[in-house]
């Protein structure tokens, strides 16, 4: 019998012994015990609540309103989702919700595009062309921490912050959005950039190229696939998240969610649910018909 | 430079992509409602104001231990949500990989009903499942970690079966000829070879899982999304600077302790 045991060896070698991974482990498993204690045992908990009859009844009582099963406080009718007049309204705010999706996306890629390059290590100290200088060491530092603090703070976060400035709309919750994922495509576009192959770049520099040649044929080309894969990527996600951050930018598709069930319209929750689903769904075969493109030529 | 060699030659595959995403970017900027201008009236005020509240933001002691509670609720939500989220994932994730039973028509299909269940749980957002576990349940701390773990557990259970699947066949036929069931092979010869992907990747998620936890305030969950919300109300904006950075502290710790891990699992 032959058995590879070494594959099997190696593979749980890293939780052997007094590893940082196995202290890291057990670290957590404490955490998560607290942090449960922390939660069932805390005032408002509502695991009491899960053991009561009432709490079960009226879950389901929403949940069949939900789906037009039973009438609700608004007394029945006729579901939202079998209403096509209903699916026309709503159509509009999830093309709407579409467009503010795109907008972000939009805005996320210009500001990375304008900043990914002396954001990586090997532009700003001069290996890829140009010259070194403090200015562009102190700009690398800046943009990093930049990305590191725009991909830290959530979309719904920077979303309630600038509906403090802007005029409700699609705007402010794209720029949200845009905001979230411009540190994180810029962090991963840097890194494209620091991966690359120096190779053409420096036989461009030894043929006597100027700055804006190198970046032309010896970076932008290797660099723009990977780039245009990571937005269309972050798209997917983005469209997940549209809905939420309408809750508070008031555009699109959440607004009208976060509307009806304070209504207690449930059908129409429903329905919103129902496109949203759709646009997701759209979405991600959007995404991963352009993502075939961006590969083969 | 010859002409054959220059990226204008023609408009391949990869141009008419950047082509067809600018013409976009561009539609979408004509959906914009741009009348009445886009900063509303106050917002100009506070759009300066906000900026320079930064120098320096809120640096009471009463504040700042304001500021560590609310970072620990947010952690605690954030743990339990991904705990969870394992807990769920795991089981799921071994059924959708089909790894387990007879192999046959029936595994097939419970491992693709199992995979469309996930996609449905995951394509969610996590939110949208808090607003209506609280509107079904009522308010608490269970419905926010139940929003959390549905989601994750739908990512988690999808990348743990590609994960289980994606092993290499050679131990496997050794478990198996010398006589392990299915499930003996899951556990003696799967599980073993991608313990520590199912472990890099669940913290990689719980980075994921902090973020998530802060934006549960929209429940009424408290935590620093929760704070950030009150200060902002009583237009405090120093106040909201500080808790900014405890949760850009927040996610570069577990970030950098996530990194820390998988870099030492993987070496």
């Amino acid at each position: 019998m032959i058995t590879d045991n070494s594959k099997l060896v190696e593979a749980t070698r890293g939780l052997r012994g007094i590893t940082f991974p196995r202290v890291s482990l057990y670290g957590f498993l404490v955490l998560s015990v607290v942090s449960w204690a922390y939660i069932i045992f805390g005032v408002d908990s509502g695991l009491g609540d899960l053991f009561t009859g009432r709490s079960w009844s009226n879950a389901g009582h929403f949940f069949s309103q939900l789906l037009g099963l039973e009438g609700g406080l608004t007394g029945g009718g006729r579901p939202a989702f079998f209403d096509l007049g209903r699916w026309g309204e709503t159509g509009k705010l999830a093309y709407k919700t579409l467009m503010m999706s795109v907008l972000a996306i939009g805005l996320a890629g210009f500001g990375v595009l304008v900043t990914f390059l002396p954001a990586a290590r090997n532009v700003s100290n001069g290996e890829l062309g140009g010259s070194p200088s403090l200015a562009l060491g102190v700009l690398y530092h800046v943009l990093r921490l930049f990305f590191a603090f725009t991909r830290a703070v959530p979309e719904l976060i920077w979303a309630m912050v600038i509906v403090f400035f802007l005029s409700p709309g699609i705007l402010p919750g794209a720029i949200a959005l845009g905001l979230h994922n411009y540190g994180i495509v810029g962090k991963l576009s840097a890194e494209v950039v620091e991966n690359m192959d120096p190779g053409p770049a420096r036989a461009l520099r030894s043929a006597g190229a100027g700055n804006i040649q190198m970046l032309a044929y010896g970076i932008i080309p290797q660099a723009m696939p990977h780039f245009l894969t990571y937005l269309l990527y972050r798209w997917e996600v983005v469209i997940r998240t549209t809905v939420v951050v309408g809750f508070v930018s008031a555009g699109g598709l959440g607004q009208e969610f976060r509307l009806n069930l304070s209504f207690f319209q449930y059908t129409d929750v429903f329905l919103i649910i129902l496109w949203y689903l759709i646009l997701v769904l759209a979405v991600d075969l959007l995404s991963a018909f352009l993502r075939r493109m961006v590969l083969v030529r | 430079m010859t002409w054959t060699n220059s990226p204008f030659r023609s408009l391949d595959a990869r141009r008419l992509l950047s082509l067809v995403l600018i013409g976009a970017f561009v539609w979408s900027l004509s959906s914009v409602d741009w009348r009445g201008g886009i900063v509303h009236t106050g917002g100009g005020d506070a759009l300066k104001d906000f900026p320079l509240a930064l120098f320096p933001p809120e640096l009471s002691p009463g504040f700042l231990k304001l500021g560590l509670i609310a970072s620990w609720q947010t952690v605690v939500h954030a743990v339990a949500g991904i705990t969870l989220a394992i807990i769920i994932g795991l089981p799921l994730g071994i059924i959708a990989s089909g790894s387990l039973g007879k192999p046959g028509r029936v595994r097939m299909l419970v491992a693709a009903v199992m995979r469309f269940i996930l996609a449905f749980m995951r394509s969610i957002h996590e939110l949208i499942w808090a607003v209506l576990f609280v509107a079904a349940f009522g308010l608490s701390s269970l419905a926010a970690v139940l929003a959390i773990a549905i989601p994750y557990a739908g990512i988690l259970g999808r990348i743990y079966s590609e994960l289980l699947n994606d092993v290499s066949e050679g131990p496997l036929d050794g478990l198996r000829s010398a006589g392990a069931s299915p499930a003996g092979v899951l556990i003696y010869g799967r599980m073993p070879m991608v313990l520590t992907d199912l472990l890099s990747y669940g913290f990689y998620r719980f980075e994921c899982a902090i973020r998530a936890a802060a934006i549960m305030s929209f429940v009424g969950i408290r935590g620093l999304g929760f704070e950030i919300q009150l200060s902002l109300h009583d237009l405090k904006f120093a106040e909201v600077w500080t808790l900014l950075l405890f949760l850009f502290g927040l996610v570069l710790l577990v970030d950098y302790w996530s990194t820390s891990v998988r870099r030492s699992l993987n070496s």
